[in-house]
């Protein structure tokens, strides 16, 4: 068992992680990897891409036939494209059930293993001091503070160091998301200094073109 | 016996005739729909003509509400079938799908306080016409109690020009879910029910709620036993009229999905209405539409390769009256040859 310090920190890292990503997000990357992994399921989608394709197809051919001058060909287009419009939608709604149950499922572990842990574990672990202050460094009300609620006086509780790791992860997240967009938006305004710079070029090559002529 | 039969089989899957209705004896019911002046009247007294000669005994319905039978034969036909002037195995009735409800309704509250009728006969009839196809049900529902004490071998529906002249078909299922609700809530709320409505349970106008619960249940046993024959391809099948014109196929088409996911057969196909100007004819029209009705039977005989395509020739005269109904009907067991 790694150390109940490791432990809260990585409880808050995933909260924190969940929260900036999104959990949809997580969802349909975690859903996308599932499915790329060879189960019936991952089939079944298979197959229903292949059935939209095919759908599509007949679709644009049903368009592209004039019902009155080819009704023979019109007509069977016609019961083709029933037919795989019924398929689909039957197809459709199992798979979409089949996604809502793995959501739900998904959820509920998500739930249990970030907000339940960091509900639960302070409770259990309360009386127990994370790690204790050198002696006589601080004064009284900062170490009755430090082991708030339950912790002995003098150590440091649970709640105060995940309260501490927390804030540190807010900061460090707000931080890298900042960094982050701010050089994404250098990025796109360096390209876009580069998309009106580029016409110049293409319109001296006009002249070039001209001159030649 | 095996042998012959499937050389009629093999026979009739091109055959441009309506002989294979003739020959399927085990047939009782005929369906003849199309959209509407398509000839549905014309070709179901022509068959009802053509059976007569071929059975004990035949019974031409018309489910039409706007009713051409009485025209066709130029005799006047009413809620009783009725022998047609010439025959003595032919008989015709001429039914109103709106009426027979109607009447079902009325009967329904004679029992009942005629003052309080106001209230639940409404609620009624209201629930009974929410139901799509319910009408033609019970119409339905009402023929085939009368036809079985008449022991008719035969019966020829000629039905009305809708899309939809069998959307009934779906009923049964549509009621048996609305039953399953209802009897559920009634189990339910049942006590709490019969402790507004009184001791035994009676509704404003005397009816009693498991009384009408057990209504609705017969009417859909009776319904669902209509269901299984006109779904039984020895039994029941359903010709298709047409006329060679976009609309008419495109509606035929329609109807013969429509059919198929009913479940009921359908192989035959009755062409009507074909131009077959004579040689020298110098009619621009004639010649005009003889070619666009050229182009949609060649779709026709691309497309239901499966079905007798019966081809029928515009007559110069109406098809009115016994003798000229007769005439005509010999083209459905012997086919037209065009003058050249």
């Amino acid at each position: 068992m790694p150390s109940l310090l490791v432990v809260i920190f990585v409880v808050e890292l995933a909260v924190q992680l969940v929260n900036t990503i999104g959990a949809t997000t997580i969802n349909n990357l975690i859903w996308r990897l599932y499915l790329s992994i060879p189960t019936p399921l991952a089939k079944q989608f298979t197959d229903q891409r292949q059935k939209q394709k095919e759908y599509l197809a007949v679709r644009h051919d049903l368009n592209a036939t004039s019902s009155q001058d080819e009704f023979a060909k019109w007509a069977k287009l016609q019961r083709q494209h029933d037919k795989l419009l019924e398929e689909l939608k039957l197809k459709k709604s199992a798979l979409e059930a089949a996604r809502t149950r793995f959501d739900r499922y998904l959820t509920a572990v998500r739930l249990v293993s970030t907000r339940g842990a960091q509900w639960l574990l302070p409770m259990w672990y309360g009386k127990v001091p994370m790690f204790w202050l050198p002696y006589g460094w601080f004064p009284y009300y900062v170490e009755w503070f430090a082991s708030f609620p339950r912790a002995p006086l003098g150590s440091v509780s649970i709640a105060v160091w995940q309260g501490a790791c927390t804030s540190i992860l807010t900061l460090v997240m707000n931080t890298v998301v900042g960094v982050l967009g701010l050089v994404a938006a250098g990025r796109e305004s360096r390209r876009q200094r580069q998309k009106q710079k580029q016409p110049v070029p293409a319109g001296a090559g006009n002249g070039e073109s001209k001159k030649e002529l | 016996m095996s042998a012959a039969l499937v050389n009629v089989d093999d026979g009739d899957a091109l055959e441009p005739t309506l002989q294979s209705i003739l020959d399927q004896r085990s047939l009782r019911w005929i369906f003849v729909g199309g959209k509407g002046g398509v000839g549905k009247t014309t070709t179901s007294c022509s068959l009802a003509i053509q059976l007569a000669r071929v059975r004990r005994s035949v019974l031409l319905i018309s489910t039409d509400p706007a009713h051409n039978l009485s025209d066709a034969f130029s005799q006047k036909f009413g809620k009783e079938a009725r022998l047609v002037d010439g025959f003595d195995n032919l008989s015709a009735m001429e039914i109103d799908p709106n009426g027979s409800i109607q009447d079902l309704l009325a009967g329904q509250g004679e029992g009942g306080d005629a003052a309080d009728m106001g209230g639940m006969g409404g609620m009624m009839q209201d629930l009974a016409f929410a139901i799509p196809g319910i009408d033609e049900a019970m119409s339905f529902a009402e023929v085939l109690k009368q036809v079985k004490s008449l022991s008719y071998e035969t019966i020829i529906f000629d039905t009305a020009p809708t899309g939809h002249t069998l959307r009934f078909l779906q009923f049964p299922s549509v009621l048996e879910k609305a039953l399953a609700k209802v009897s559920q809530l009634s189990n339910q709320y049942g006590p709490l029910l019969n402790g507004f409505l009184g001791s035994n349970g009676t509704l404003p106008n005397g009816q009693n709620l498991s009384e009408m619960m057990e209504k609705l249940e017969t009417l859909r046993a009776t319904i669902s036993e209509v269901n299984t024959q006109f779904k039984d391809e020895r039994l029941t099948t359903f010709v298709c009229v047409c006329i060679p014109e976009f609309l008419s196929l495109y509606e035929t088409e329609r109807m013969i999905q429509e059919l198929a996911s009913y479940g009921i057969d359908t192989h035959s196909i009755v062409v009507n209405q074909l131009l077959f100007p004579r040689a020298g004819s110098d009619c621009e029209q004639c010649t005009a539409r003889r070619r666009m009705q050229k182009k949609y039977l060649e779709q026709i005989e691309e497309l239901y390769d499966e079905f007798n395509v019966v081809k029928m020739p515009l007559l110069v005269e109406e098809v009115r009256g016994k003798e000229r109904l007769e005439r005509f009907s010999e083209m459905l067991v012997r086919p037209f040859v065009p003058p050249s």
